[in-house]
C-alpha cells in the first residue's frame, strides 16, 4: 500500500491545495465547532440545586420513569399541580405526581386512579422537581 | 445608613445537616458524626447536644444512647460534606460583592446597600441555601469581621431572630445586655489562655473587651488582640482571611482499621499517604523541604512495641509526588520490623515554602535536568487526570488501585456518597 495520503474525491481540483495540514484537511466547520454537546450544560440548569437519584419500582411508568432509571431533580423549580416531584413521606424518598386541589394535596402514581390525599399527621416535604429521566434502553 | 457590610454565613451543625439532606429520618432526633476510624464524636445535632453529648467524646461512651434515645450515628462522609460545601460556597458567591471561604462551612460575604436592604439579602441567603441545597444556615451582619462573627453568634442563640442578625438593627439596650453577658472567649480569635489572662485584668465579657484600652491590650498581649479590640469598636482592620489550615506542615496520618504487618502493605500505606500529602501541597501551591515518615504499634497491644520514625531532608523544596513517594517508601522500608502489628502510620511534609528551590540535585544517579523526571509537570498531569476522571483513576505504584485496601480508614456507619459516587445515588421509591 502506498503512503497514506489525504483522501481526495474524484473530480476535485488537482491544483495546489491550500491549507492541507499534516493531519489532513481542515474541517470547513472548524470555526463553528466547540467541542460537541456538553450534557451537563444541556441537562443541568444549575449545578448548585441539581441532584441525581436512582429509581426503584415501576409505579411511575406513565411519567416515563422506570425501575432502575436515574432521574435529575432540581430543587429550584416551582412545584405546580401535576409536577413530578421527589418528596419525603414519613422519612422515605418517593417519586410521585403532586396534585393540588384547593387546600388539599394528593400524591398520584400509576397504580391508583385516585391520588393519596395527605393526612394531618403525615410528615411531608418536597425535595425537588424531576426535570429529566435517564432511561436505560434495554 | 448605606455602605458596605460584612456577613458571616455558616451552616448549622454542618456534618449533621449534610446527612439530613437525603435522610429525613434523621430529622428531630439526636445524631452524631464520628471522627476518622469512628473514634469519637466530631459533630452533633442540637438534639444530641441537648442530651449532654460532648464533642470529642469517645464513641463507646455515647453508644448506649442508640437504644435509650434513638441516637443515630454516622461515620464521617467527607465526599458528601465536600460536595455540599462546594454548593453552598458557589451559591454564596452569587450574593456578595466579595466572598472569602473561611472553612468548610463558614464564609465571609460583602454586602452592599442600606440596612433594610442588607437584612433582606441576608434573609434571602438563608432561605435560598435552605431551598436549593437543603441545609440550614445562620447569617450575622455587621461592620467588621469580628462583629459579624458576634452577630452570627447572636443569630444562632436566639431562635426568635429566624437565623439572621443584622447588628445595627438590633435594639441598643438588648445588644448592650448581650454584650455584657457573652464571655470574651466567645469573640473570634480569643482563645482560652488569652481569656484567662483577660479575666485576671477584669475583662470578662465582650463589653469589657470592647471598652478595653487598645494600647494596654497591645502591650500586655499582642497587636493581633489589639486589632480585635479595634474591630469590636467597628474599625475594620482584619484583611482577607485565608482558609484555616495548619501553616507549618501538611500532614497525612491515620489509624488503620486492621493492622499492617508486611513490608508490602506498609509500602502501600506510605505510597498512598505520600501522594495524598503531595496533592494537598500542590493544591496549596507550596513546596516542602522536609519529609517525615512514621508508624506505630498500639499502646494497648501485647506484642512487640515499635514506633519507627525518620526524617528525610529533601535536596530542594519540592512537591513532586513521584519523588516524595519513593522517598517515603524507602525511608520506612529500612525502619519497620516485619511481623509486628502496626496500627497507624503517617507522612508529614514540613519546612514549607512558596517557591521551589533553585538547583535540582542529583538524587537517583540521574542528571539534574533529566527530562523524564520533571517534578512539577508530573504532579500537574496526575492532578489533571484525577480532576477529570476521579481521584482513583490514577496513582503511583500501589496508590493507583480502585479497591480500598484492607487497612484503609474504618467507616462502619457511613451513609452513601450520594452526590459523588454513581453507584451510591440516593434511592427513590416509585
Amino acid at each position: 500500500m502506498a503512503d497514506a495520503q489525504p483522501y481526495v474525491p474524484e473530480g476535485a481540483s488537482q491544483g495546489p491545495v491550500q491549507a492541507v495540514s499534516a493531519m489532513g484537511f481542515p474541517s470547513p466547520a472548524r470555526d463553528y465547532f466547540d467541542g460537541g454537546f456538553d450534557l451537563n450544560r444541556l441537562l443541568v440548569k444549575d449545578r448548585v440545586s441539581t441532584f441525581i437519584m436512582r429509581v426503584g419500582g415501576g409505579s411511575m411508568q406513565s411519567a416515563g420513569i422506570y425501575d432502575g432509571d436515574e432521574i435529575i431533580v432540581d430543587r429550584s423549580m416551582p412545584v405546580r399541580h401535576n409536577s413530578v416531584v421527589v418528596l419525603t413521606l414519613n422519612g422515605q424518598l418517593l417519586v410521585r405526581r403532586w396534585q393540588i386541589d384547593g387546600q388539599r394535596v394528593g400524591l398520584l402514581c400509576d397504580e391508583s386512579t385516585l391520588p393519596v390525599v395527605l393526612a394531618e399527621g403525615d410528615d411531608v416535604s418536597v425535595f425537588g422537581v424531576v426535570t429529566r429521566c435517564l432511561h436505560h434502553v434495554r | 445608613m448605606s455602605g458596605e457590610h460584612v456577613a458571616l454565613v455558616d451552616v448549622n451543625n454542618f456534618y449533621v445537616s449534610c446527612e439530613r439532606v437525603f435522610d429525613r429520618s434523621l430529622m428531630n432526633r439526636p445524631v452524631v458524626v464520628l471522627s476518622n476510624n469512628d473514634g469519637c464524636v466530631v459533630a452533633r445535632s442540637q438534639e444530641a447536644k441537648d442530651l449532654g453529648i460532648g464533642t470529642g467524646e469517645p464513641f463507646f461512651k455515647v453508644q448506649r444512647y442508640m437504644q435509650t434515645h434513638n441516637l443515630a450515628v454516622r461515620s464521617s462522609n467527607y465526599e458528601l460534606y465536600g460536595d455540599i460545601s462546594a454548593r453552598v460556597m458557589e451559591l454564596l458567591g452569587r450574593f456578595g460583592t466579595w466572598h472569602e471561604v473561611y472553612s468548610i462551612d463558614e464564609s465571609f460575604v460583602g454586602l452592599e446597600g442600606g440596612l433594610e436592604q442588607v437584612r433582606t439579602t441576608a434573609a434571602q441567603i438563608r432561605s435560598s441555601i435552605d431551598r436549593l441545597i437543603g441545609v440550614p444556615v445562620c447569617v450575622g451582619v455587621s461592620s467588621t469581621k469580628t462583629l459579624a462573627k458576634f452577630a452570627n453568634h447572636v443569630a444562632k442563640h436566639n431562635a426568635n431572630l429566624g437565623g439572621v442578625c443584622v447588628q445595627d438593627l438590633m435594639d441598643p439596650d438588648v445588644l448592650a445586655r448581650i454584650k455584657s453577658l457573652v464571655p470574651a472567649t466567645d469573640v473570634w480569635g480569643v482563645g482560652r489562655k488569652t481569656g484567662a489572662k483577660l479575666a485576671g485584668m477584669g475583662i470578662e465579657s465582650i463589653a469589657d473587651l470592647e471598652a478595653a484600652d487598645p494600647m494596654l491590650i497591645r502591650r500586655k498581649f499582642s497587636v493581633v488582640l489589639q486589632r480585635t479590640v479595634f474591630e469590636l469598636n467597628g474599625q475594620r482592620c482584619i484583611g482577607p482571611v485565608e482558609e484555616r489550615r495548619d501553616k507549618g506542615q501538611v500532614m497525612f496520618t491515620r489509624s488503620f482499621s486492621s493492622p499492617v504487618r508486611t513490608r508490602e502493605a506498609m509500602e502501600e500505606v506510605m505510597s498512598i499517604y505520600a501522594q495524598k500529602a503531595a496533592a494537598r501541597l500542590a493544591k496549596e501551591g507550596r513546596y516542602a523541604s522536609l519529609l517525615t515518615v512514621m508508624a506505630g504499634t498500639s499502646r494497648f497491644a501485647q506484642g512487640e512495641a515499635s514506633f519507627p520514625s525518620t526524617q528525610v531532608r529533601l535536596p530542594k523544596p519540592t512537591r513532586d509526588p513521584i519523588l516524595l513517594t519513593r522517598l517515603a517508601v524507602a525511608a520506612m522500608n529500612g525502619l519497620m520490623h516485619t511481623g509486628v502489628d502496626y496500627v497507624r502510620g503517617g507522612v508529614i511534609l514540613s519546612g514549607l515554602s512558596d517557591s521551589p528551590g533553585e538547583a535540582q540535585l542529583d538524587l537517583f544517579g540521574q542528571g539534574g535536568n533529566d527530562p523524564e523526571h520533571e517534578p512539577v509537570n508530573v504532579s500537574g498531569v496526575v492532578q489533571d487526570i484525577s480532576a477529570r476522571f476521579g481521584a482513583k483513576a490514577i496513582g503511583l505504584g500501589r496508590a493507583g488501585i480502585a479497591q480500598a485496601p484492607a487497612w484503609s480508614m474504618k467507616r462502619e456507619h457511613i451513609s452513601q456518597r450520594y452526590t459523588t459516587e454513581w453507584d451510591e445515588l440516593p434511592l427513590v421509591k416509585a
